[in-house]
């Protein structure tokens, strides 16, 4: 579904991406997992053609996109859930929902998306007319994931969806994440919160400074000492625990 | 002391109708800051042109039908709302595209520059003498118990209330419209969305134009003369803004309408019992924006200033 291969990206003369290649297959709930200024964001950002690669190619269901303009990579049916929600704060929840929708020009249609989304999540349906900066940060969460979904994404890319939340919300989120991937969205996950995140996921990435470093399964990946040390909280500092404990 | 109430009223009236246009010019320079965080220093200039616009079809078609007639001057205010989508259009071209992620000084630089070269481009195409402006009302007024009220400050009360009706509208219930605020709040979450951010900013350009353009109509039927200097009134659009609070587009109209009525009563019949009123006068709105800025920065309408980051 989708293809990226030796993606470039720069941010002024700074190289954020060094060359990276990875897939996506149709109905995958795939993950990229990273520390910190890894390059996960920018991966997403640049699919989205927020920001623009310099070298290599991402193709969507056979279609070149990485010389498009956001709205139409949009329209081929890839929708980012931004990293901190990126909700419009003085906007309306209805209104922030009008806008995810916002390609939608047949009325019918609109309103049908409107109903599956507010179906999904009723707590939005509630609160319609509350501005969308009252919200909690869960709801918060779910709007931004809503609002992805009323343009009926074939691919939706989540940037750190648990990021602030508590761990029940982030719980509840990753529910969410695992019945959207049942009922058939194909799935791009970037999380720091790589237990949860592997478990779900039917094949990581590991990216390190803007660069593929390990990818595989989740049993492949929990193979390797150095992802269970570095991002599965299972160090040697863990095993001499274990040690002590008996 | 009746004689002194009336007299107030009736200039209240007289400065809600400057007012009007002051807070089309706040309006035009709001909707730009807000959407694109550009401080268009030639907002006051966009008016000016407006003027003068609007005097060439009117002299040209009065030519035409040979005569002043109501459908001249409508025939002159749609003209010129015509010229103002393709002037905003070039305004969007020549200024918001190529320094829209410049530092704030370069764009401040820029749009000073535009202020500058449309006041000389104006001078030098319609020459260096002052016209004399027509109304369409000429001198024609009513009167209500006692208040004497000039037509031309109805109709400019009427038309600012009509346009900025047109605009909540626009603003609070179309789809275009929500995506303009949407755009002003998060321009990258709103490209994500699909909505042409480009294209929202030239149509925010657009609309400020021709509220730019229109305010410049309205005014000049009531100046005396007409020539380049009444684009400094467009700087009143800073006070007005920072009155109604920064940003805020209700504000702006709140803003621009209490400072024309501050300017026009203090120089009226407050002047003729308090002498030393007319002497301030000139730099009375500017006392305000200071003490406004010194008691209250976030303005009648203030949003606090929070920036995500």
């Amino acid at each position: 579904m989708l293809k990226m291969i030796g993606v470039e990206t720069f941010y002024g003369k700074i190289k954020a991406l060094h060359g990276v290649s990875l897939g996506v297959e149709d109905g995958q709930l795939v993950c990229i997992l990273g520390a910190n200024g890894a390059g996960k964001t920018t991966i997403l950002k640049t699919i989205c053609g927020i920001t623009e690669s310099e070298y290599g190619t991402i193709h969507f269901n056979g279609i070149q996109i990485d010389r498009k303009e956001p709205e139409d990579i949009i329209k081929l049916g890839i929708s980012l859930v931004p990293e901190n929600r990126r909700i419009f704060p003085e906007l309306s929840v209805y209104e922030n929902l009008m806008m995810g929708g916002f390609l939608i020009k047949n009325k019918d249609l609109f309103a049908e998306r409107i109903k599956k989304v507010t179906d999904y999540f009723p707590i939005l349906s509630k609160r319609g007319s509350q501005r969308a900066g009252t919200l909690s940060g869960g709801e918060q969460q779910m709007l931004a994931i809503a609002r992805a979904l009323m343009l009926d994404p074939k691919l939706l890319l989540l940037d750190e969806p648990s990021l602030g939340l508590s761990p029940k919300l982030v719980r509840e989120i990753f529910a969410i994440i695992k019945d959207l991937h049942k009922s058939g969205v194909t799935i791009l996950l970037v999380e720091q919160n790589v237990n949860q995140a592997l478990k779900i996921a039917d094949y990581g990435y590991v990216l390190t400074s803007g660069k593929i470093f390990l990818s595989g399964t989740y049993d492949e990946l929990y193979e390797e000492e150095k992802v269970r040390e570095q991002y599965l909280g299972e160090g040697k500092y863990t095993r001499r625990a274990k040690l002590w404990g008996g | 002391m009746s004689e002194l109430l009336t007299g107030l009223l009736q200039e209240s009236i007289s400065g809600i109708a400057l007012g009007c246009i002051y807070a089309l010019i706040a309006l035009g320079f709001t909707l730009i800051y807000k959407a694109t965080e550009v401080v268009n220093f030639a907002q006051g200039e966009i008016m000016m042109v407006g003027a003068y616009v609007n005097f060439f079809f009117v002299t040209q078609f009065s030519g035409m039908a040979g005569g002043l007639n109501g459908w001249v001057f409508l025939a002159a205010l749609f003209c010129s709302i015509i010229f103002a989508v393709f002037f905003g259009i070039i305004l969007d071209y020549i200024i918001n595209r190529p320094l829209k992620d410049e530092p704030v000084f370069s764009i401040i630089m820029a749009t000073i520059s535009l202020a500058i070269i449309l006041r000389s481009l104006t001078a030098m195409i319609a020459g260096p003498i002052s016209l004399v402006p027509i109304s369409p009302f000429g001198d024609s007024t009513i009167q209500a118990g006692g208040i004497v009220i000039s037509v031309l400050d109805l109709a400019i009360i009427i038309s600012a209330i009509i346009l900025m009706g047109l605009f909540f509208f626009f603003f609070n219930n179309t789809r275009w419209g929500i995506a303009m605020k949407a755009t002003s709040e998060d321009s990258e979450a709103a490209q994500l969305m699909g909505i042409p951010v480009k294209q929202v900013y030239r149509m925010v350009w657009v609309f400020a134009a021709i509220v730019g353009i229109i305010s410049g109509v309205l005014l000049a039927p009531r100046m005396a003369l007409l020539d380049t200097t009444m684009s400094y009134l467009g700087l009143k659009a800073f006070p007005a803004a920072i009155l109604g609070g920064f940003g805020s587009i209700p504000g702006a109209v709140v803003g621009g309408v209490i400072l024309g009525i501050i300017e026009t009563v203090s120089m009226g019949t407050l002047s003729f019992h308090f002498a030393w009123i007319k002497e301030i006068n000139d730099i009375i709105v500017w006392i305000v924006l200071i003490a406004v800025l010194m008691i209250r920065p976030d303005g009648l309408f203030g949003i606090a200033k929070v920036k995500r980051v």
